[in-house]
């Protein structure tokens, strides 16, 4: 990880990888701490319908209400790398990342050739 | 074997470009305007080359398709405008593509339009759900390569081929300007479908396309898309010979087979009903994985054609949902053609949304390091994407002040 680090390009919206390369979100918002004065340092990011909330204005609340609102945080020291995806140290499922494929996985394996 | 495997992969890309926009587009312009239109078909197809080699290298080198760019690019707001664009075009274009594979079923077997829609679809949806993708493309491009049969139709029909070089000099020389520009207009959306380049980026990245990979995503983008837009020319060469000489309007799918069965009889006919029956499955193929890779990008899922239904669940059901709305869609009877020059005009107006994260992107050398793009790839973008913007502009109120083209 280079040191320094665009945050709003390089970090925010990207997607998100867990230790085994699935894809289990995006980044879609940043805790950034510090006060006036003191340095600003990102603690966590946000992955889910609940931080669209606070994005794109009424449409981001309408897609938040839509996708049930739910939100996970994952603290920054869990990120392994940022590079052109954003890996995380331990799986999706430590986390409870990508619980919506794996409510909708419950509904598809019930078809035949699921597996094709 | 490697040229063996690229040839075939050529052939593929042939029978697999053209769609019913580019069917219905091209030879409606050769029945209103001859060969007039044929230079904007040449602008069309490098419009084409320049964005999808653009949307090929940043898929190469980040490994970020195109509604990855637009998210981390512009965000999540205007992304999420982006994209609801994007689908309701893709939504659209299906609808069209599916319409067309009811329509030449029903000329194939003479069964009710409305049961071989349901027929269509299904089988679409078998295909896609238990046949690997490397198959799918081979077997819709290579019976898309039936469309070829408009080439000798083309030579058959003995058209002036001095008019036609003519026809690939730019000029605008008619006396119903508006209706010429939506012709122009439409031909360029249908040659720069949108679909096409989300399919294409994705299709880079789940292949796992590297900077050694350069290389093979010029030669797909340039030889693909340049023998593609042959077959555009071609049939544009058969609507102007045989249409405007007959003062036929091809208003129906039917219509365009006859420019095949005029000169080379039922056996034209059939082949190009089998030509075009694969080319329009080929497309709604694409265009439904190229809805599903979209939304699924854009909200971080797993997605994926070559992994199992199971293993990109939300992206599988994306799919599914998509061609069930588009089965809907058509079952209301609406006609398909008619459908095709909407989709067409929609996707044109979408277009500055896809490509401007794209070319952002490609300059951005903090991505892209030495393969940012160069001098000439960002003359030929940027002049694109002028192209693209006043097109994009100009289109509804020409859709409108044309009455869909009927001047």
């Amino acid at each position: 990880m280079s040191d320094e680090l665009d945050l709003g390009l390089a970090v925010l919206d990207h997607q998100i990888l867990d230790r085994e390369g699935r894809r289990c979100g995006n980044v879609d918002d940043l805790a950034i701490e510090g006060g006036p004065g003191e340095d600003a340092r990102v603690v966590a990011l946000y992955s889910g319908p609940g931080a669209w909330r606070g994005r794109g204005r009424v449409l981001g609340r309408f897609a938040a209400r839509l996708g049930g609102g739910g939100v996970v945080r994952v603290p920054w020291e869990e990120v392994a790398e940022v590079a052109s995806h954003v890996r995380l140290k331990k799986t999706a499922a430590e986390y409870g990342l990508g619980r919506g494929d794996e409510r909708i996985r419950s509904w598809i394996v019930r078809i035949p050739g699921a597996d094709l | 074997m490697k040229i063996f495997s690229v040839a075939l992969g050529i052939l593929a890309a042939i029978g697999g470009f053209v769609d019913i926009g580019d069917i219905v587009f091209n030879v409606a312009a050769g029945a209103m305007f001859g060969y007039d239109l044929l230079w904007v078909v040449v602008v069309g197809v490098g419009g084409i080359i320049v964005y999808s080699e653009m949307c090929g290298r940043v898929a190469a080198v980040s490994q970020k398709a195109v509604f990855d760019a637009v998210r981390e690019r512009v965000g999540f707001g205007a992304g999420l405008v982006t994209l609801i664009g994007a689908e309701l075009t893709t939504l659209l274009t299906l609808t069209a593509e599916i319409g067309g594979v009811a329509i030449c079923l029903q000329l194939l077997s003479g069964f009710g339009y409305r049961w071989l829609v349901l027929v269509g679809v299904v089988a679409l949806a078998v295909v896609v759900w238990v046949t690997p993708f490397e198959w799918i493309e081979r077997i819709f491009g290579y019976g898309g390569l039936c469309l070829l049969v408009f080439a000798l139709a083309a030579y058959e029909l003995h058209p002036d081929w001095g008019a036609v070089a003519n026809g690939f000099v730019p000029s605008i020389e008619t006396n119903d300007t508006l209706v010429f520009l939506f012709f122009a207009v439409g031909l360029l959306g249908a040659a720069m479908t949108p679909y096409e380049v989300y399919f294409y980026s994705s299709g880079g990245v789940e292949e796992g396309w590297t900077p050694k990979d350069l290389g093979v995503n010029r030669a797909n983008a340039i030889i693909g898309y340049s023998l593609g837009g042959i077959l555009s020319v071609i049939l544009m060469i058969v609507g102007g010979t045989l249409f405007l000489l007959h003062g036929i309007e091809p208003e129906s799918l039917a219509t365009v087979a006859l420019g095949a069965e005029v000169p080379l009889g039922t056996i034209g006919l059939l082949v190009a009903l089998v030509g075009i029956l694969f080319a329009v499955s080929g497309a709604a193929i694409d265009t439904v994985f190229a809805g599903a890779y979209n939304i699924s990008q854009f909200f971080g899922w797993e997605w994926g054609r070559y992994r199992s239904n199971a293993g990109a669940p939300r992206f599988t059901a994306a799919w599914i949902a998509m061609l069930l709305a588009a089965c809907a869609i058509v079952l209301t009877g609406v006609d398909p053609v008619q459908l095709t020059e909407y989709a067409v005009i929609f996707s044109v107006v979408a277009l500055p949304l896809t490509y401007l994260p794209i070319l952002l992107v490609a300059n951005d050398r903090a991505y892209m390091g030495s393969h940012a793009n160069g001098p000439i790839a960002n003359i030929l973008g940027i002049g694109y994407f002028v192209v693209i913007m006043v097109v994009a502009v100009s289109a509804i109120p020409l859709l409108i002040a044309t009455n869909v083209g009927q001047g």
